[in-house]
């Protein structure tokens, strides 16, 4: 399948404010369920272990007018949860029988007793994630959370889940995961043939879309893009951060990489490769799924460092892994998680000479040229007069 | 010996220019304006590199580094590109060495920039959204007058008794200009006002950037107004602009971010080949 077409088809799901994909894996069978989750990281093996769609929100970006909402929240609150209730108000999510609002900031906590008031008849979790890195302390309280996920989803979907429906998902995850890791280390090596927009566009896919399909879409999409004849640029290495929950307008994407900036890695659609590392299929699967995410699942801002010697290293360690020039820090407006870790991580850059600079968004932001102005110059500044 | 292309796709015009570098040795072969006239930017370029490369006797194949400025970056063919505000310092170094200070005057935006003797871009100022210092405002005014573009430089540089016109927004001095008609101010004092009007908001940008004495060049598309830069000296001369700056043009500006991209092309073409060493080294 070309490359173009496969993008298309990504664009499409992502310009769905309705979820017709979603809503049509739902009518094709009856008794299906679909359960939604907002960032950054839900267990979307139990989701699937239930025979259930996981769909992700990530609210109404760039093409939603905010009408209800609004009143919902202040004015110093930022868009996600506002274009949210949106969706919920305008029936946009009608079909949706689940919502998980897993603990990235206050925000979004508030949002689950919205939802619930909102919406008593959907199975709403305020989804806590363990902030102790101890396997007999934070482990074993996430295990208890998990279970808790395995009944609720258990009484939405009428049956038990079983030791062979977790394994089943866990290993379809994994190969999800592996491939997710294909595409990011590729568009590392040769970013001229990934585009940032493309990934980010294929990574989006992904919350609509079953994982099986949306693996076979990444298999596709390497072969495909290994053909294309595309020029490398003299682009500078950059790498983005701060866009894991309210996603950037996908034109701001494209006008980073314009600007002359290659972007190497990102934050982008973080449940897709959170956990980095392969979830033991056998054993205890809650055990596992905790296990994975208290040892091997990567650092961000809502997630507590008890190491206090690295901490905000982790930034200036994915510069160096993927061979990065420089740091764009793209936070949404009002976004306490990305915002309040920014001057920590600037540190840790300013003591390793790495550059960056930073802007804010919001989904709906439609100027693009201060945007291009400053990552445009910034990619000069890099080019020009960095010392390598 | 290398040789490099610089072009600056701008909203009125693009921009082609041609060098050979040899070590810190530059020679300008080429220069090429085309206007865009309802034109695709894109196409236009594409045809002016190859009469440019043409006429210098070269092919594509030829060229180390093609560099884009301007509204270039979605030009498929192109080596890399440089924001326009980093390539019309280092044209206006190229063209003038003595200058610390550009003025890029094109049609969408008039821009302050404060460089060092690299061309290294130390601050700079623009004319955010507004379009009332800017080249596309000039020619919408000619329009009104029934005048073309060319004209309007000569016939300012005739007023006796200029209308001063708002320097704030583009939609008022468009209805100020409307009004002037009407009453039958002539078309000189019309412009005149216009270009005072410009220059006042030019000197503050300047001023903006910390810039009030040394030599200042405008670049861009209104560098060869012969109105505006009258407008820009005797605005200086004014005690009340807190500024001494020497208003240079020169016959060439409007090239400055053609032959800034041009430049910093080979410089980067060198840089590169240094990485690439030193890669093969380590």
């Amino acid at each position: 399948m070309p490359v173009q077409e496969i993008i298309q088809r990504c664009e499409e799901l992502f310009e769905d404010l309705s979820f017709s994909s979603v809503r049509a894996w739902k009518e094709a069978e009856p008794g299906r369920k679909v359960v939604g989750y907002m960032p950054i990281y839900v267990p979307l093996e139990i989701i699937h272990a239930a025979g259930m769609l996981p769909l992700g929100i990530l609210g109404g970006g760039d093409a939603l007018e905010v009408i209800h909402g609004d009143a919902y929240y202040q004015s110093y609150i930022c868009r996600i949860p506002r274009s949210t209730v949106e969706l919920g108000v305008t029936k946009r999510l009608d079909f949706v029988d689940g919502m998980l609002f897993p603990s990235i900031c206050d925000v979004i906590r508030n949002l689950s007793g919205i939802w619930k008031l909102m919406f008593p008849d959907v199975y709403t979790r305020y989804f806590d994630t363990p902030q102790n890195f101890r396997s007999d302390i934070g482990g074993e309280f996430y295990v208890n959370d998990l279970r808790e996920l395995v009944s609720g989803l258990e009484n939405l979907g009428g049956r038990k889940i079983s030791d062979d429906d977790l394994r089943a998902s866990i290993e379809v995850y994994n190969e999800s995961r592996r491939w997710v890791r294909k595409v990011y280390q590729f568009r590392s090596e040769q970013p001229w043939k990934v585009p940032a927009s493309e990934v980010y566009l294929l990574m989006r896919a992904g919350q609509t879309l079953p994982v099986e399909d949306h693996t076979q879409m990444m298999k596709d999409y390497l072969a495909a893009v290994e053909n294309e004849d595309r020029r490398m640029k003299d682009n500078c290495r950059v790498i983005v951060n701060g866009s894991f929950c309210e996603q950037p307008p996908l034109g701001l994407i494209k006008s980073i990489e314009l600007a002359g900036c290659y972007i190497v890695d990102d934050d982008y659609m973080m449940i897709n490769r959170l956990i980095t590392e392969d979830v033991e299929s056998e054993g205890d699967h809650l055990l596992n799924l905790s296990e994975a995410f208290i040892k091997h699942s990567m650092a961000f801002p809502s997630k507590f460092e008890p190491n206090g010697e690295v901490q905000g290293h982790y930034l200036a360690d994915i510069v160096k892994q993927r061979g990065a020039e420089g740091v764009i820090f793209a936070a949404p407006s009002f976004c306490d998680p990305a915002l309040l870790d920014q001057p920590m991580l600037a540190n840790v850059l300013d003591e390793r000479k790495i550059p960056y600079i930073a802007f804010q968004f919001a989904e709906n932001s439609g100027q693009m040229q201060p945007i291009r102005e400053q990552a445009g110059t910034f990619a000069d500044s890099i080019k020009l007069w960095s010392a390598a | 010996m290398i040789h490099t292309i610089g072009i600056d796709v701008g909203t009125g015009a693009v921009k082609t220019v041609l060098f050979s570098a040899d070590g810190g040795k530059t020679d300008w072969l080429v220069k090429r304006v085309e206007r865009i006239r309802k034109r695709d930017p894109y196409k236009l370029a594409e045809e002016t590199m190859n009469k440019a490369l043409e006429e210098a006797g070269l092919s594509v194949d030829d060229i180390a580094y093609i560099a884009t400025t301007g509204e270039g970056e979605s030009l498929a063919f192109h080596t890399g590109h440089f924001y326009s505000m980093t390539t019309h310092a280092r044209g206006a170094i190229y063209l003038d060495p003595e200058v610390r200070s550009v003025l890029d005057i094109g049609a969408l935006h008039g821009r302050a920039i404060r460089i060092d003797e690299r061309g290294k871009v130390l601050e700079y100022r623009m004319t955010s959204q507004c379009a009332s210092g800017t080249g596309q405002f000039l020619e919408n005014i000619a329009r009104y007058l029934g005048i073309t573009s060319e004209e309007i430089g000569e016939l300012s540089l005739e007023a006796d008794d200029p209308e001063v016109v708002s320097s704030i927004c583009a939609v008022l001095a468009e209805t100020d200009v409307i009004n002037m008609v009407s009453r039958s101010i002539s078309s000189p004092n019309i412009l005149k006002g216009i270009h005072i009007s410009m220059a006042q908001r030019l000197l503050k940008l300047l001023r903006a950037t910390k810039v009030t004495d040394g030599a200042v060049l405008l670049t861009g598309g209104l560098a060869l107004d012969k109105g505006l830069v009258a407008a820009m000296k005797e605005g200086v001369a004014d005690p009340k602009s807190k500024t001494t700056v020497e208003v240079r043009g020169h016959e060439d500006s409007i090239y400055a971010g053609a032959i800034g991209a041009a430049l910093w092309g080979a410089f980067r073409h060198e840089k590169l080949a240094d990485i690439a060493a030193l890669k093969i080294a380590s």
